[in-house]
Protein backbone atom coordinates (compact mmCIF):
# COMPACT_ATOMS: atom_id res chain seq x y z
CA UNK A 1 0.00 0.00 0.00
CA UNK A 2 2.85 2.35 0.85
CA UNK A 3 4.32 1.96 -2.61
CA UNK A 4 1.01 2.56 -4.20
CA UNK A 5 0.48 5.70 -2.17
CA UNK A 6 3.89 7.01 -3.14
CA UNK A 7 3.19 6.25 -6.75
CA UNK A 8 -0.09 8.01 -6.54
CA UNK A 9 1.65 11.04 -5.10
CA UNK A 10 3.34 11.42 -8.39
CA UNK A 11 0.25 11.26 -10.40
CA UNK A 12 -1.05 14.61 -11.41
CA UNK A 13 -4.50 15.54 -12.54
CA UNK A 14 -6.62 17.31 -15.14
CA UNK A 15 -9.92 18.00 -16.91
CA UNK A 16 -11.65 18.90 -20.10
CA UNK A 17 -11.08 22.52 -20.80
CA UNK A 18 -12.51 25.37 -22.45
CA UNK A 19 -9.79 27.33 -24.20
CA UNK A 20 -9.30 30.88 -22.99
CA UNK A 21 -11.01 33.46 -25.10
CA UNK A 22 -7.75 34.82 -26.45
CA UNK A 23 -6.40 31.37 -27.27
CA UNK A 24 -6.40 30.29 -30.87
CA UNK A 25 -5.99 26.82 -32.26
CA UNK A 26 -2.70 26.33 -34.05
CA UNK A 27 -2.69 25.26 -37.66
CA UNK A 28 -1.27 21.86 -38.68
CA UNK A 29 1.85 23.45 -40.14
CA UNK A 30 2.38 25.57 -36.98
CA UNK A 31 2.09 22.42 -34.87
CA UNK A 32 4.72 20.60 -36.93
CA UNK A 33 7.20 23.48 -36.60
CA UNK A 34 6.44 23.97 -32.88
CA UNK A 35 7.02 20.28 -32.06
CA UNK A 36 10.24 20.29 -34.02
CA UNK A 37 11.57 23.34 -32.14
CA UNK A 38 10.59 21.96 -28.72
CA UNK A 39 12.19 18.60 -29.47
CA UNK A 40 15.35 20.35 -30.61
CA UNK A 41 15.51 22.45 -27.41
CA UNK A 42 14.66 19.44 -25.26
CA UNK A 43 17.36 17.32 -26.94
CA UNK A 44 20.00 19.87 -26.00
CA UNK A 45 19.05 19.79 -22.31
CA UNK A 46 21.76 17.95 -20.37
CA UNK A 47 20.90 19.59 -17.06
CA UNK A 48 18.15 21.93 -16.02
CA UNK A 49 17.60 23.73 -12.75
CA UNK A 50 14.75 26.05 -11.98
CA UNK A 51 12.90 27.70 -9.13
CA UNK A 52 9.21 27.06 -8.97
CA UNK A 53 6.11 28.38 -7.26
CA UNK A 54 3.23 25.98 -6.87
CA UNK A 55 -0.38 27.13 -6.49
CA UNK A 56 -2.85 24.50 -5.38
CA UNK A 57 -6.30 25.60 -6.40
CA UNK A 58 -9.24 23.98 -4.67
CA UNK A 59 -12.49 25.56 -5.61
CA UNK A 60 -13.90 25.72 -2.07
CA UNK A 61 -10.89 27.59 -0.65
CA UNK A 62 -10.71 31.37 -0.60
CA UNK A 63 -7.02 31.40 -1.60
CA UNK A 64 -4.73 29.09 -3.51
CA UNK A 65 -2.22 27.21 -1.34
CA UNK A 66 1.21 28.47 -2.27
CA UNK A 67 4.48 26.57 -1.92
CA UNK A 68 7.85 27.05 -3.57
CA UNK A 69 11.24 25.48 -4.09
CA UNK A 70 13.78 24.24 -6.62
CA UNK A 71 13.83 21.53 -9.24
CA UNK A 72 16.94 19.99 -10.76
CA UNK A 73 17.03 17.57 -13.70
CA UNK A 74 20.05 15.73 -15.08
CA UNK A 75 19.75 13.49 -18.10
CA UNK A 76 18.79 10.80 -18.67
CA UNK A 77 16.43 10.45 -15.69
CA UNK A 78 17.70 12.03 -12.47
CA UNK A 79 15.25 14.44 -10.93
CA UNK A 80 15.15 16.29 -7.64
CA UNK A 81 12.01 18.15 -6.63
CA UNK A 82 12.59 20.21 -3.49
CA UNK A 83 10.04 22.27 -1.56
CA UNK A 84 11.59 24.96 0.63
CA UNK A 85 8.51 26.96 1.66
CA UNK A 86 6.37 26.53 3.70
CA UNK A 87 7.96 23.16 4.48
CA UNK A 88 11.20 21.32 3.71
CA UNK A 89 10.40 18.31 1.62
CA UNK A 90 12.34 16.79 -1.23
CA UNK A 91 11.78 13.86 -3.52
CA UNK A 92 14.43 12.36 -5.78
CA UNK A 93 13.80 10.02 -8.70
CA UNK A 94 16.85 7.90 -9.27
CA UNK A 95 17.39 4.53 -10.96
CA UNK A 96 14.05 3.01 -10.11
CA UNK A 97 14.02 4.50 -6.62
CA UNK A 98 12.15 7.34 -5.01
CA UNK A 99 14.11 9.00 -2.19
CA UNK A 100 12.16 11.20 0.18
CA UNK A 101 13.43 13.69 2.74
CA UNK A 102 10.59 15.05 4.86
CA UNK A 103 11.97 17.72 7.22
CA UNK A 104 15.10 15.56 7.73
CA UNK A 105 13.18 12.30 7.96
CA UNK A 106 14.57 10.16 5.15
CA UNK A 107 12.96 7.23 3.38
CA UNK A 108 13.26 5.33 0.12
CA UNK A 109 10.80 3.43 -2.01
CA UNK A 110 12.04 0.90 -4.53
CA UNK A 111 9.80 1.05 -7.56
CA UNK A 112 12.05 -1.22 -9.64
CA UNK A 113 10.94 -1.65 -13.20
CA UNK A 114 7.38 -0.60 -12.46
CA UNK A 115 5.68 0.30 -15.72
CA UNK A 116 3.61 2.99 -14.06
CA UNK A 117 6.69 4.53 -12.46
CA UNK A 118 8.32 4.68 -15.89
CA UNK A 119 5.27 6.47 -17.21
CA UNK A 120 5.17 8.94 -14.35
CA UNK A 121 8.88 9.68 -14.56
CA UNK A 122 8.53 10.32 -18.27
CA UNK A 123 5.51 12.49 -17.59
CA UNK A 124 7.28 14.69 -15.05
CA UNK A 125 10.47 15.06 -17.04
CA UNK A 126 8.45 15.60 -20.21
CA UNK A 127 6.42 18.29 -18.45
CA UNK A 128 9.52 20.19 -17.47
CA UNK A 129 11.48 19.76 -20.69
CA UNK A 130 8.38 20.16 -22.84
CA UNK A 131 8.80 16.99 -24.85
CA UNK A 132 5.60 15.19 -23.99
CA UNK A 133 4.37 14.70 -27.52
CA UNK A 134 3.39 11.07 -27.35
CA UNK A 135 0.23 10.64 -29.38
CA UNK A 136 -0.22 7.09 -28.15
CA UNK A 137 -0.39 8.23 -24.51
CA UNK A 138 -2.26 11.50 -24.94
CA UNK A 139 -4.80 13.28 -27.06
CA UNK A 140 -2.93 16.54 -27.66
CA UNK A 141 -4.36 19.96 -28.48
CA UNK A 142 -2.33 23.01 -29.48
CA UNK A 143 -3.22 26.65 -28.89
CA UNK A 144 -1.40 29.95 -29.09
CA UNK A 145 -1.90 33.43 -27.73
CA UNK A 146 0.13 36.63 -27.99
CA UNK A 147 3.09 35.48 -25.88
CA UNK A 148 2.80 31.76 -25.44
CA UNK A 149 2.07 28.40 -26.93
CA UNK A 150 -0.21 26.23 -24.85
CA UNK A 151 -0.43 22.47 -25.22
CA UNK A 152 -3.11 20.38 -23.57
CA UNK A 153 -2.65 16.67 -23.00
CA UNK A 154 -5.50 14.33 -22.15
CA UNK A 155 -4.31 10.86 -21.06
CA UNK A 156 -5.64 7.90 -23.02
CA UNK A 157 -4.85 5.45 -20.21
CA UNK A 158 -8.05 5.13 -18.17
CA UNK A 159 -6.09 4.45 -14.96
CA UNK A 160 -4.09 7.63 -15.37
CA UNK A 161 -7.23 9.51 -16.35
CA UNK A 162 -8.73 8.79 -12.93
CA UNK A 163 -6.07 11.05 -11.39
CA UNK A 164 -5.12 13.36 -14.22
CA UNK A 165 -7.85 14.76 -16.36
CA UNK A 166 -5.52 17.04 -18.26
CA UNK A 167 -2.01 18.44 -18.31
CA UNK A 168 -1.48 21.89 -19.69
CA UNK A 169 2.01 23.11 -20.59
CA UNK A 170 2.64 26.76 -21.37
CA UNK A 171 5.73 27.51 -23.47
CA UNK A 172 7.56 30.77 -23.84
CA UNK A 173 7.29 31.70 -27.49
CA UNK A 174 10.86 33.01 -27.61
CA UNK A 175 12.87 30.08 -26.29
CA UNK A 176 10.33 27.23 -26.54
CA UNK A 177 10.83 26.18 -22.91
CA UNK A 178 8.07 25.39 -20.41
CA UNK A 179 7.15 28.28 -18.12
CA UNK A 180 4.03 26.83 -16.52
CA UNK A 181 2.60 23.38 -15.82
CA UNK A 182 -1.06 23.02 -14.93
CA UNK A 183 -2.41 19.68 -13.74
CA UNK A 184 -6.17 19.33 -13.61
CA UNK A 185 -7.79 16.87 -11.21
CA UNK A 186 -11.27 18.00 -12.13
CA UNK A 187 -12.84 20.99 -13.79
CA UNK A 188 -12.59 22.93 -10.51
CA UNK A 189 -9.38 21.74 -8.89
CA UNK A 190 -5.88 21.97 -10.28
CA UNK A 191 -2.21 22.46 -9.43
CA UNK A 192 -0.41 25.28 -11.23
CA UNK A 193 3.39 25.28 -11.19
CA UNK A 194 5.21 28.36 -12.44
CA UNK A 195 8.87 27.81 -13.39
CA UNK A 196 11.22 30.75 -12.87
CA UNK A 197 14.96 31.47 -13.15
CA UNK A 198 15.57 28.49 -15.37
CA UNK A 199 19.23 27.58 -16.00
CA UNK A 200 20.08 25.14 -18.80
CA UNK A 201 23.16 22.93 -18.96
CA UNK A 202 24.99 24.35 -15.96
CA UNK A 203 27.36 21.95 -14.22
CA UNK A 204 25.49 20.13 -11.46
CA UNK A 205 27.12 18.01 -8.82
CA UNK A 206 25.28 14.70 -8.98
CA UNK A 207 25.63 14.26 -5.20
CA UNK A 208 22.45 16.35 -4.91
CA UNK A 209 20.61 13.26 -6.10
CA UNK A 210 21.58 11.42 -2.91
CA UNK A 211 19.26 11.55 0.05
CA UNK B 1 -38.46 -12.31 50.93
CA UNK B 2 -38.27 -8.72 52.05
CA UNK B 3 -34.77 -9.35 53.32
CA UNK B 4 -33.79 -10.74 49.93
CA UNK B 5 -35.17 -7.71 48.11
CA UNK B 6 -33.28 -5.41 50.43
CA UNK B 7 -30.08 -7.37 49.87
CA UNK B 8 -30.61 -7.29 46.13
CA UNK B 9 -31.13 -3.53 46.25
CA UNK B 10 -27.99 -3.01 48.28
CA UNK B 11 -25.91 -5.14 45.91
CA UNK B 12 -27.41 -3.40 42.88
CA UNK B 13 -26.73 0.03 44.32
CA UNK B 14 -23.21 -1.00 45.12
CA UNK B 15 -22.69 -2.35 41.58
CA UNK B 16 -24.10 0.80 40.00
CA UNK B 17 -21.82 2.88 42.16
CA UNK B 18 -18.75 0.81 41.30
CA UNK B 19 -19.55 0.63 37.57
CA UNK B 20 -20.39 4.29 37.25
CA UNK B 21 -17.20 5.26 39.01
CA UNK B 22 -15.26 2.85 36.74
CA UNK B 23 -16.72 4.56 33.70
CA UNK B 24 -15.00 7.80 34.46
CA UNK B 25 -12.26 6.63 36.74
CA UNK B 26 -9.60 5.78 34.16
CA UNK B 27 -9.58 9.07 32.34
CA UNK B 28 -10.08 11.38 35.30
CA UNK B 29 -8.95 9.21 38.18
CA UNK B 30 -6.72 11.93 39.61
CA UNK B 31 -9.37 14.60 39.22
CA UNK B 32 -12.12 15.51 41.65
CA UNK B 33 -15.74 15.73 40.63
CA UNK B 34 -17.18 19.25 40.86
CA UNK B 35 -20.48 20.97 40.11
CA UNK B 36 -21.20 21.80 36.49
CA UNK B 37 -20.31 25.38 35.63
CA UNK B 38 -21.90 25.04 32.19
CA UNK B 39 -23.96 22.54 30.24
CA UNK B 40 -22.67 23.60 26.84
CA UNK B 41 -19.16 23.86 25.47
CA UNK B 42 -18.18 25.33 22.14
CA UNK B 43 -14.86 24.41 20.49
CA UNK B 44 -13.41 27.50 18.83
CA UNK B 45 -11.06 25.77 16.38
CA UNK B 46 -11.98 25.10 12.71
CA UNK B 47 -15.24 26.99 13.03
CA UNK B 48 -14.53 30.19 11.10
CA UNK B 49 -15.98 29.85 7.57
CA UNK B 50 -13.67 32.64 6.40
CA UNK B 51 -10.50 30.67 7.12
CA UNK B 52 -8.80 28.05 4.95
CA UNK B 53 -7.20 25.73 7.51
CA UNK B 54 -4.05 24.21 5.95
CA UNK B 55 -1.72 21.79 7.79
CA UNK B 56 1.25 19.59 7.02
CA UNK B 57 0.14 16.08 7.94
CA UNK B 58 2.35 13.22 9.10
CA UNK B 59 0.68 9.88 9.61
CA UNK B 60 2.26 6.85 11.22
CA UNK B 61 0.23 3.71 10.73
CA UNK B 62 1.58 0.33 11.85
CA UNK B 63 5.16 1.52 11.34
CA UNK B 64 4.54 3.02 7.89
CA UNK B 65 4.88 6.75 7.51
CA UNK B 66 2.88 8.88 5.16
CA UNK B 67 2.86 12.61 4.75
CA UNK B 68 0.89 15.19 2.91
CA UNK B 69 -1.22 18.30 3.24
CA UNK B 70 -4.44 18.42 5.25
CA UNK B 71 -6.90 21.11 4.25
CA UNK B 72 -10.27 21.87 5.78
CA UNK B 73 -12.85 24.59 5.60
CA UNK B 74 -16.28 25.08 7.07
CA UNK B 75 -18.54 25.32 4.02
CA UNK B 76 -21.88 25.84 5.78
CA UNK B 77 -23.40 25.71 9.29
CA UNK B 78 -22.91 21.99 9.72
CA UNK B 79 -20.47 20.73 7.07
CA UNK B 80 -16.67 20.83 6.75
CA UNK B 81 -14.96 20.01 3.48
CA UNK B 82 -11.76 18.05 4.08
CA UNK B 83 -9.05 17.38 1.51
CA UNK B 84 -5.83 15.43 1.94
CA UNK B 85 -3.23 15.91 -0.80
CA UNK B 86 0.38 14.93 -1.35
CA UNK B 87 3.08 17.59 -1.09
CA UNK B 88 2.90 17.75 -4.89
CA UNK B 89 -0.66 18.88 -4.57
CA UNK B 90 -2.51 15.94 -6.03
CA UNK B 91 -5.56 14.84 -4.11
CA UNK B 92 -5.62 11.59 -2.21
CA UNK B 93 -8.89 12.12 -0.42
CA UNK B 94 -11.70 14.67 -0.61
CA UNK B 95 -14.79 14.44 1.57
CA UNK B 96 -17.53 16.40 3.32
CA UNK B 97 -18.28 15.69 6.95
CA UNK B 98 -20.82 16.81 9.54
CA UNK B 99 -21.87 15.36 12.88
CA UNK B 100 -24.39 13.14 11.12
CA UNK B 101 -23.33 12.85 7.49
CA UNK B 102 -20.29 11.86 5.46
CA UNK B 103 -19.83 12.09 1.71
CA UNK B 104 -16.74 11.13 -0.29
CA UNK B 105 -16.06 13.32 -3.32
CA UNK B 106 -12.84 11.55 -4.29
CA UNK B 107 -10.55 8.85 -2.94
CA UNK B 108 -7.55 7.16 -4.55
CA UNK B 109 -7.88 3.39 -4.90
CA UNK B 110 -5.05 2.71 -2.43
CA UNK B 111 -6.96 4.43 0.39
CA UNK B 112 -10.42 3.17 -0.48
CA UNK B 113 -10.74 0.80 2.46
CA UNK B 114 -13.79 0.72 4.71
CA UNK B 115 -11.82 0.36 7.94
CA UNK B 116 -9.61 3.33 7.05
CA UNK B 117 -12.58 5.47 6.04
CA UNK B 118 -14.45 4.68 9.26
CA UNK B 119 -11.38 5.58 11.31
CA UNK B 120 -11.05 8.88 9.50
CA UNK B 121 -14.74 9.66 10.03
CA UNK B 122 -14.32 9.20 13.79
CA UNK B 123 -11.09 11.21 13.91
CA UNK B 124 -12.30 14.14 11.88
CA UNK B 125 -15.69 14.31 13.57
CA UNK B 126 -13.79 14.57 16.83
CA UNK B 127 -11.43 17.19 15.41
CA UNK B 128 -14.06 19.34 13.71
CA UNK B 129 -16.96 19.08 16.14
CA UNK B 130 -18.04 22.42 17.54
CA UNK B 131 -20.76 21.84 20.13
CA UNK B 132 -20.79 19.59 23.17
CA UNK B 133 -23.37 19.08 25.91
CA UNK B 134 -21.55 18.76 29.22
CA UNK B 135 -22.82 16.07 31.61
CA UNK B 136 -20.14 16.02 34.30
CA UNK B 137 -17.25 18.16 35.38
CA UNK B 138 -13.96 17.35 37.06
CA UNK B 139 -10.86 19.29 37.91
CA UNK B 140 -7.36 19.30 39.31
CA UNK B 141 -5.02 22.24 39.90
CA UNK B 142 -4.15 22.60 36.24
CA UNK B 143 -7.19 21.50 34.24
CA UNK B 144 -10.93 21.42 34.36
CA UNK B 145 -12.50 18.52 32.49
CA UNK B 146 -15.92 18.53 30.83
CA UNK B 147 -17.36 15.08 30.24
CA UNK B 148 -19.92 14.56 27.49
CA UNK B 149 -22.00 11.51 26.66
CA UNK B 150 -22.78 10.20 23.21
CA UNK B 151 -24.40 6.79 23.51
CA UNK B 152 -21.57 4.39 24.35
CA UNK B 153 -18.94 7.09 23.94
CA UNK B 154 -17.76 9.67 26.42
CA UNK B 155 -15.64 12.61 25.40
CA UNK B 156 -13.46 14.33 27.99
CA UNK B 157 -12.52 17.89 27.15
CA UNK B 158 -9.47 19.16 29.06
CA UNK B 159 -9.43 22.92 29.51
CA UNK B 160 -6.21 24.50 30.77
CA UNK B 161 -7.22 26.74 33.67
CA UNK B 162 -4.34 29.14 33.08
CA UNK B 163 -5.68 30.47 29.78
CA UNK B 164 -9.04 28.73 29.54
CA UNK B 165 -8.12 26.93 26.31
CA UNK B 166 -9.09 23.45 25.16
CA UNK B 167 -5.87 21.40 25.12
CA UNK B 168 -6.97 17.81 24.92
CA UNK B 169 -9.94 15.62 24.03
CA UNK B 170 -10.10 12.00 25.11
CA UNK B 171 -12.57 9.83 23.23
CA UNK B 172 -13.42 6.81 25.33
CA UNK B 173 -15.89 4.03 25.85
CA UNK B 174 -17.18 3.43 29.37
CA UNK B 175 -14.13 1.28 30.03
CA UNK B 176 -11.35 2.29 27.70
CA UNK B 177 -9.62 5.28 26.17
CA UNK B 178 -9.72 5.03 22.37
CA UNK B 179 -8.34 8.29 21.02
CA UNK B 180 -6.29 11.07 22.53
CA UNK B 181 -6.40 14.35 20.63
CA UNK B 182 -4.06 17.10 21.81
CA UNK B 183 -4.09 20.68 20.63
CA UNK B 184 -1.66 23.57 20.77
CA UNK B 185 -3.48 26.80 20.09
CA UNK B 186 -2.96 30.46 19.46
CA UNK B 187 -5.29 32.93 21.18
CA UNK B 188 -7.79 30.14 21.84
CA UNK B 189 -9.11 30.54 18.30
CA UNK B 190 -6.63 28.75 16.12
CA UNK B 191 -5.00 25.34 16.44
CA UNK B 192 -1.34 25.43 15.39
CA UNK B 193 -0.50 21.83 16.20
CA UNK B 194 -2.71 18.79 16.60
CA UNK B 195 -1.90 15.24 17.43
CA UNK B 196 -4.39 12.37 17.18
CA UNK B 197 -3.19 9.22 18.90
CA UNK B 198 -5.19 5.99 18.71
CA UNK B 199 -4.92 3.38 21.46
CA UNK B 200 -6.69 0.41 19.88
CA UNK B 201 -4.83 0.62 16.54
CA UNK B 202 -1.28 1.74 15.81
CA UNK B 203 -2.20 5.05 14.26
CA UNK B 204 -0.95 8.55 14.95
CA UNK B 205 -1.81 11.66 12.97
CA UNK B 206 0.10 14.90 13.45
CA UNK B 207 -0.97 18.17 11.92
CA UNK B 208 1.18 21.30 11.89
CA UNK B 209 -0.28 24.56 10.65
CA UNK B 210 1.25 25.87 7.42
CA UNK B 211 1.73 29.55 6.84
CA UNK B 212 1.30 29.31 3.08
CA UNK B 213 1.55 32.97 2.14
Amino acid sequence: MKNKVYLVILIFCICPFIPYAQEQKMSESEIVIFKQVVREVSRKIKTLSTDFVQYKHLDFLSKDIESSGKMVFMEPDLLQWQYIKPYNYSIIFKSGKILINDEGKKSAVDVGNSKIFGKINKLIIGSISGDLFDDEEFAIFYYKNKNNTITKFIPKDTNLLKYIKQIELTFDKDDATVIQVKLFESSEDFTRIVLKNKVLNAKINDSIFNN
Amino acid sequence: MRKLTTLYLIISSFLVLVLSSCSTLNVVKDYKSVNLETTKFEVPYFSNPEIDYVYKANITVYGNELSGIFITKKINDTIHRVVFTTEFGNKLLDFEISETNFKINFIVDALDRKILINTLITDFRLLLRKNYVVKKQFENNEYKVFMTEDGKINNYLFILKLDNTLRKIIYATKRKEKINLTITSENNSFATKISIQHYNIKLRIELNYLQTQ
